[in-house]
C-alpha cells in the first residue's frame, strides 16, 4: 500500500519498535486464542498492548492492521472481527443510559480450503466440539434465533444429552459444554419476564451470526429438509 | 513480501492446533499438501522448514525438529523463543503446577544414571517448597515461565497442593505431552519438553550425548563408573553399527556395551500415545495405559533375550540393566 509508507511517518518510531509492537499483537492473539480456547479476544486488550508505551493516536489502528495482515500472510489466518450486535437484556436493564459503543472482538479464522483444514488441520480430538456447536446452532437458528432454555433441552435431551449429566463419555459436564458456546459468543444468554416469572433465553451471537457461519448453517438445514421432504 | 502459500499455512496450522506431531504424520501431512515425500525429497523439505522459519523468525517462534529419546522416533512441532508477558497468557498452567512441573524434570534430569524417569510414586512425593524458593534461578521454560521475583516465603498455594491435585496436574501434563508414560509405568520427559526446553537442560548443566550433543536426559552411560559419556540409543546405533568401529567409549576407552539388552520397540510407544490423544476426557485412561503396557512389555522381554545367558528372561528390562553390570564381570 503506498498509503502506508506515509501514513507510517507520522508515528514517528523507528521501523523496529513498529515491527516489534506488530509481533507482540500478533503473539499475544495466539497465546490467548490458545489459552481461552477460541473465545474472542476484545479489541480494547489489544489497544492496551500499544498504548501502555506509546500516545500516538492513530499507532493502535496502524498496527493492528499490520498484525492482522501478517497473520493472514504468515499463518493464512484470517483475524476475524465481530461486534456485540445486540446487547443482552440483562446488560439493558442494567444500564440506565443507552449502551456504549458496542465492544469489538476478533477470532481467528483458517483460510484453508475446507478440504485442507480437514484431512490435516482439524484435531481429532476436538472435532465432537464442533458437531456440538453446528447442532446447537441449527436448533436454535430453527427456532428463530432464540430459543428458552427448556426447549433447547428438550432437543438435546432426545440427543442423548441431559443438562444434568455431568460423565457424559465424549462431553463431560454437557451444561459446562453449553457454557462454553456462550464465553466463545455463538449464543447469548437473556433473562425475560414471562407469566410464570423469569425464563432464561438462548439466543444467537455475534459469532453465530457472522456471514460464513449463518450462511453453512443455512445450508445444511435446507440440506435436512431436502432429505427429509424429498424422501 | 515473500510470502508463504497455502501449503505453509496448512504445516503451520496443523502443528499449531494438533500440537508436536510425529514424524511419519508430520510428512503425510508435507506430502499431501505438496505432493513430494520428504524421505525421496530431503532437501526440498529442509528449504521448505528453512523458509517458513525465516518467516516465523518475526514473531519467535520456531519450528523445530527433536527426537523422541525413549523411542528414537523425529518429532516436530512449534516452540516460542521468547519468554515475554504475550507468552505467559499461552498456558493454562497455575504457578503452583508449573512448580510442580518444573521439580519433576529436575528431579529426572539429575538422574545419574540416565534412565530418564521417575516413578509415579516418586514423582507425586515432589514438594513445591524448593521450587518457590529458587524462583529465577533457572530459565524460563519455554512458553511456561516462573512468575518475576523470588519469594523467600512458600506461598500457601504452593503448600496446600494436594495429592489429587498432583496427580491431575501429572494427567494433564501427560496429555499435552509435556510429560509421558514410559514402558515401565514411569514418568519421563514428553516431546514437548523435548522440543521446547533444549536451552533449559543446557543452563541446568545436563551432561550431552557424544554423538548428537543433544542433552542425554535418557541414554545408556559408560560401563567406567568414573566416566561421564553417555550416548543416545539411536546414536549408539548410528555410531556403533558400522564396521570396523570399536565398540569402545570415546572418552575413557572401556569396552561399551552394545548391542544392550533392552530392546527398542517403537510399536508399544506409538499404542501409548494413542489412548491420550483419542480421549478427550480420560480420568480412567491414567491407570489404563501403563498396566496396558507392562502387560505388552512382559511379552516382548520374554521373546527378544540378546546375549543374556542367565535365567533372569522374566525380569524388567530396568532389573536386566542394572544387572548386567554384575553378570559381565563374572
Amino acid at each position: 500500500m503506498a498509503s502506508a509508507g506515509d501514513d507510517f511517518s507520522q508515528f514517528n518510531i523507528s521501523v523496529e519498535e513498529k515491527d516489534k509492537l506488530v509481533s507482540e499483537v500478533i503473539r499475544y492473539i495466539l497465546f490467548k486464542t490458545h489459552q481461552n480456547s477460541g473465545c474472542p479476544i476484545k479489541r480494547d486488550d489489544l489497544t492496551l498492548l500499544i498504548t501502555k508505551s506509546y500516545r500516538q493516536r492513530a499507532l493502535p489502528a496502524y498496527v493492528i492492521n499490520e498484525a492482522k495482515d501478517k497473520l493472514s500472510t504468515l499463518f493464512g489466518y484470517e483475524v476475524r472481527e465481530l461486534q456485540r450486535a445486540r446487547p443482552s437484556s440483562t446488560t439493558q436493564a442494567r444500564n440506565s443510559q443507552p449502551s456504549v459503543a458496542d465492544a469489538k472482538s476478533f477470532v481467528l479464522i483458517s483460510k484453508l480450503p475446507a478440504e485442507v483444514y480437514r484431512n490435516y488441520v482439524e484435531d481429532v480430538n476436538s472435532t465432537h466440539l464442533t458437531g456440538f456447536t453446528f447442532v446447537v446452532l441449527s436448533i436454535v437458528h430453527l427456532a428463530g434465533g432464540k430459543i428458552p432454555e427448556e426447549n433447547l433441552w428438550h432437543h438435546l435431551r432426545r440427543l442423548g444429552l441431559s443438562e444434568t449429566e455431568e460423565g457424559h463419555p465424549v462431553f463431560g459436564d454437557v451444561k459446562q459444554t453449553l457454557e462454553t458456546l456462550v464465553q466463545q459468543r455463538y449464543l447469548q444468554k437473556d433473562k425475560a419476564s414471562v407469566p410464570e416469572g423469569n425464563a432464561l433465553f438462548y439466543e444467537l451471537a455475534e459469532r453465530a451470526l457472522d456471514e460464513p457461519v449463518s450462511v453453512k448453517i443455512k445450508e445444511y438445514i435446507s440440506q435436512v429438509l431436502i432429505e427429509l421432504i424429498g424422501s | 513480501m515473500m510470502g508463504l502459500c497455502w501449503k505453509h499455512h496448512a504445516l503451520i496450522q496443523a502443528l499449531l492446533t494438533r500440537g508436536p506431531l510425529p514424524e511419519k504424520e508430520f510428512h503425510k501431512i508435507f506430502t499431501g499438501v505438496t505432493g513430494k515425500n520428504p524421505g525421496s525429497n530431503q532437501q526440498y523439505f529442509n528449504e521448505y522448514l528453512l523458509k517458513i522459519n525465516k518467516e516465523l523468525s518475526l514473531v519467535q517462534f520456531e519450528l523445530r525438529g527433536c527426537r523422541n529419546q525413549y523411542d528414537g522416533q523425529i518429532c516436530y512441532g512449534f516452540i516460542n523463543i521468547v519468554s515475554d508477558d504475550q507468552s505467559k497468557l499461552g498456558t493454562n498452567y497455575s504457578l503452583p503446577q508449573i512448580a510442580f512441573f518444573k521439580g519433576i524434570i529436575e528431579e529426572i534430569v539429575r538422574d545419574g544414571s540416565a534412565e530418564g524417569s521417575i516413578s509415579c510414586l516418586n514423582a507425586l512425593n515432589i514438594r513445591l517448597d524448593n521450587q518457590a524458593v529458587t524462583g529465577t534461578g533457572s530459565r524460563s521454560l519455554g512458553s511456561q515461565s516462573q512468575s518475576q521475583g523470588s519469594p523467600l516465603r512458600v506461598p500457601p498455594a504452593f503448600r496446600n497442593f494436594s495429592l489429587s491435585q498432583k496427580e491431575k496436574t501429572l494427567h494433564e501434563l501427560v496429555r499435552d505431552k509435556w510429560l509421558c508414560y514410559t514402558q515401565d509405568s514411569n514418568i519421563g520427559l514428553g516431546v514437548r519438553s523435548f522440543l521446547d526446553l533444549r536451552s533449559w537442560f543446557r543452563s541446568a548443566d545436563v551432561p550431552s550425548c557424544e554423538v548428537c550433543n543433544e542433552a542425554g536426559i535418557k541414554a545408556q552411560t559408560c560401563q567406567n563408573e568414573g566416566c561421564a559419556v553417555r550416548i543416545h540409543q539411536y546414536c549408539q546405533k548410528k555410531k556403533f553399527s558400522k564396521r570396523g568401529v570399536e565398540k569402545v567409549c570415546p572418552s575413557c576407552g572401556t569396552r561399551w556395551l552394545y548391542p544392550s539388552p533392552q530392546v527398542e520397540t517403537t510399536e508399544e510407544d506409538d499404542e501409548l500415545n494413542e489412548p491420550s490423544q483419542t480421549q478427550p476426557l480420560p480420568p480412567s485412561t491414567q491407570s489404563q495405559s501403563p498396566q496396558r503396557l507392562k502387560r505388552k512389555r512382559l511379552a516382548t522381554n520374554v521373546a527378544d533375550i540378546v546375549g543374556c545367558s542367565s535365567s533372569q528372561a522374566s525380569l524388567h528390562a530396568s532389573d536386566m540393566r542394572r544387572t548386567r553390570s554384575s553378570a559381565r564381570q563374572r
